[in-house]
């Protein structure tokens, strides 16, 4: 798929800038980008994904598209048949049981993207992925005004498709969204600068200004090396624990330094609800604590270096860029 | 999103190179027969480190001037392996500054530029880690404003004349060689008129005295020219041409692993210390984090350098980043472990060192400033 992966980005950008409503994204088949062709999806790989998703980060696309691409692959990888209509990705809390004929989940799950318009879940519950298709939704929101539901699972009929680990993979949704959503922002910012004369020149000639842009570009820099390089660790189709941890954790980074300078340098024009950067910092806040906040990737990604050891670490890091 | 800034990082993660598992177990096999010293505060900052038998030893290895035509007593290997090799000593902390500069920027300037008379000359004692080379660039008035350097050669009979002053010049008092910025034409201004020069360090009228750093090592110097003479086959590459020489050896030498691995020893003493700290492991994790994008971002700058291009705004970043990193590092060490400076045990004398050294990381190479300005460069803004 990856020689393809320019069109595929194109076509997608194209679509994502006139803020596509589910049907118009559903009718582009990038919600089975994941799938295998002879499932009836894409046959992408998770390169094209995060590539695709950084176009809906950097457009602020307001839809489960991430979720939905995840939770297909992980519908498709079981063999069972692919879901139609919007999907959505959970990690849940509560216990599964068993009878004779079907499987039921009860219990919840919270922050959950679009989960009551979704006619469908993938549920992570103790390194597994459960489908998920009857509950109840009461309304959420995160900073951004995106729905994030918390879910009642009451004795869900549940259908168990394997070994996953669900809040990575939308960790990994969430490093994409973040790179684009801040490389967005720096080019708003830039434009901004260039535009915008003050003390007789444009904002853009004073050092203050060009040195704090450097400092946004790094950021912008860090997580688009990030999510490309989690991509990359999960094409090569091997444990990816480690990347994905270092990738969200250095997103959520790139988020908090990002976010600030972009506002500061567009003063109190940027502090609008008009003005289009907050569409994208709003969501930058909101993708920071999705899916694995600095706490909670630090606390993992610490307990494995400890594990590793001083020496076992840098051996681990170059053994896993050598393969 | 304009032009100019779609192009400011645009490089995919590198791919592995072949053989990569095979150049790293050479490392560590020299690594083992020659160890780095076991005190992690000798480990830190390891490339401001020198040991000449070390170097030397690294020579007969095969693993200075890796990537140099053999008939100049390289080893024509390919530019990634080298990357492999030199990421492979650094996080170790092997003490490799004996001969860094001259494996990194001397040699492969002479290739680029060089006679074949000073590539034969200089450049095998180079690759067997025995000629090391120092970089004549700052003077007391040409810090950052490297245009401003007024050190003059003026051509007599046979050769040049050299007079003047370079200042914070590492390793001179170890180098037999330097490579020196100087104003070749008289009366010139800026960028003008300046050309490099190929300076034995035996010349008779240099005097070398040493400036000792606030951590009391002797690493910088100052360089005095009084009257030297030096044969017309000191000038390197075309008279004049000094600027634009040495922008372009300064370019590619940025985005290296030396740029974020200088406090790499600290991070891995506090691995190796066990605290049992929450808030360490936290810490752990959020290093960790950044250290392995840090590597991805040198590795994807390192492939696209090895391919022939000259990506200076990625190599600004990369150094602006890396640079960042590696002096918070024992900053954020400081603020979360109780540890006695006093020098008693291996973290708090690992971390008082880093404490003194790192605010150098980022001056040395060009400044954090410069590098932001090189960036916003590259983002059109100026």
């Amino acid at each position: 798929m990856s020689e393809m992966r320019p069109q595929l980005v194109a076509t997608a950008a194209a679509l994502f800038a006139g803020a596509p409503d589910w049907p118009a994204l559903a009718a582009s088949g990038l919600p089975l980008l994941l799938v295998p062709e002879a499932s009836g999806g894409f046959g992408g790989d998770w390169g094209d994904a995060a590539a695709v998703l950084r176009e809906a980060g950097r457009a602020a696309l307001a839809a489960p598209l991430g979720e939905t691409m995840v939770a297909s692959k992980l519908v498709a990888g079981a063999r069972a048949s692919v879901q139609q209509g919007q999907g959505t990705l959970a990690v849940a809390t509560g216990w599964l049981t068993a009878t004779q004929s079907v499987q039921r989940f009860n219990g919840s799950a919270r922050g959950v993207a679009w989960g009551a318009a979704a006619d469908w879940l993938v549920a992570g519950h103790h390194g597994r992925a459960l489908l998920i298709s009857t509950y109840a939704a009461t309304a959420g929101a995160n900073p951004a005004g995106e729905p994030r539901d918390s879910l009642v699972l009451d004795a869900a009929p549940t259908l168990v498709l394997g070994r996953a680990d669900v809040l990575e993979l939308g960790a990994f949704v969430r490093v994409a969204q973040i790179a684009g959503g801040l490389e967005a922002a720096l080019a708003l910012a830039v434009d901004h600068v260039n535009s915008r004369v003050q003390f007789g020149k444009p904002l853009a000639r004073q050092q203050a200004i060009q040195q704090q842009l450097a400092v946004l570009a790094g950021e912008v820099a860090a997580a688009g090396m990030a999510s490309a390089a989690a991509a990359r660790a999960l094409d090569a189709s091997r444990d990816a624990r480690f990347e994905i941890a270092a990738a969200k954790l250095r997103a959520n980074l790139a988020v908090a330094r990002g976010v600030g300078i972009a506002h500061q340098v567009h003063g109190a024009i940027g502090f609008t609800m008009d003005y289009p950067l907050q569409r994208l910092t709003r969501r930058l806040i909101g993708w920071r604590s999705e899916f694995g906040g600095d706490a909670f990737w630090a606390a993992r990604l610490g307990q494995r270096a400890l594990a590793l050891g001083g020496a076992g670490l840098w051996a681990e890091m170059a053994r896993q860029g050598d393969r | 999103m304009t032009a100019a800034m779609a192009s400011v990082f645009a490089l995919p993660p590198a791919d592995a190179v072949p053989g990569a598992a095979a150049v790293r177990a050479r490392v560590r096999d020299f690594l083992a027969a020659h160890p780095p010293p076991a005190d992690p505060a000798r480990r830190v900052n390891c490339w401001a480190v020198a040991d000449e038998a070390f170097s030397r030893a690294l020579g007969q290895a095969g693993l200075i001037g890796m990537v140099w035509p053999c008939a100049y007593g390289g080893h024509a290997r390919p530019a990634m392996e080298r990357y492999i090799v030199l990421e492979e000593l650094l996080a170790a902390g092997a003490p490799v500054a004996a001969h860094w500069i001259a494996d990194r920027q001397t040699g492969p300037l002479l290739l680029r530029y060089g006679s074949e008379a000073q590539r034969r000359r200089w450049l095998p004692g180079m690759a067997a880690g025995e000629i090391y080379a120092c970089i004549g660039l700052s003077e007391p008035g040409a810090g950052s404003d490297l245009a401003a350097v007024r050190s003059r050669a003026e051509r007599v009979p046979g050769g040049w004349r050299i007079n003047g002053q370079k200042l914070w010049t590492s390793g001179a008092h170890r180098s037999h060689v330097m490579l020196a910025l100087l104003r070749s034409e008289a009366g010139s201004e800026r960028q003008a008129g300046l050309s490099q020069f190929l300076i034995p360090m035996d010349t008779p009228g240099i005097t070398v005295r040493p400036v000792i750093d606030l951590s009391g090592a002797h690493d910088f110097n100052e360089v005095f020219f009084d009257d030297c003479l030096v044969a017309d086959d000191a000038l390197v590459g075309g008279e004049g041409e000094g600027w634009r020489q040495v922008t372009a050896e300064l370019a590619l030498e940025r985005s290296g692993p030396e740029r974020y691995l200088s406090s790499h020893a600290l991070l891995a003493t506090l691995i190796d210390a066990r605290l049992a700290d929450p808030a360490v492991t936290a810490l752990i994790g959020s290093l960790v984090a950044e250290l392995w994008t840090l590597r991805q971002l040198s590795w994807a700058t390192a492939a696209k350098l090895a391919g022939g291009d000259d990506p200076v705004v990625e190599a600004a970043m990369v150094k602006d980043l890396g640079n960042d990193f590696e002096q918070r590092l024992p900053q954020a060490v400081q603020a979360v472990v109780s540890a006695d400076l006093d020098g008693g045990d291996d973290l708090g004398r690992c971390l008082a060192q880093l404490l003194l050294v790192s605010p150098s990381f980022s001056l040395r190479g060009g400044t954090r400033e410069v590098m932001r300005g090189m960036i916003a460069r590259g983002l059109g803004l100026r």
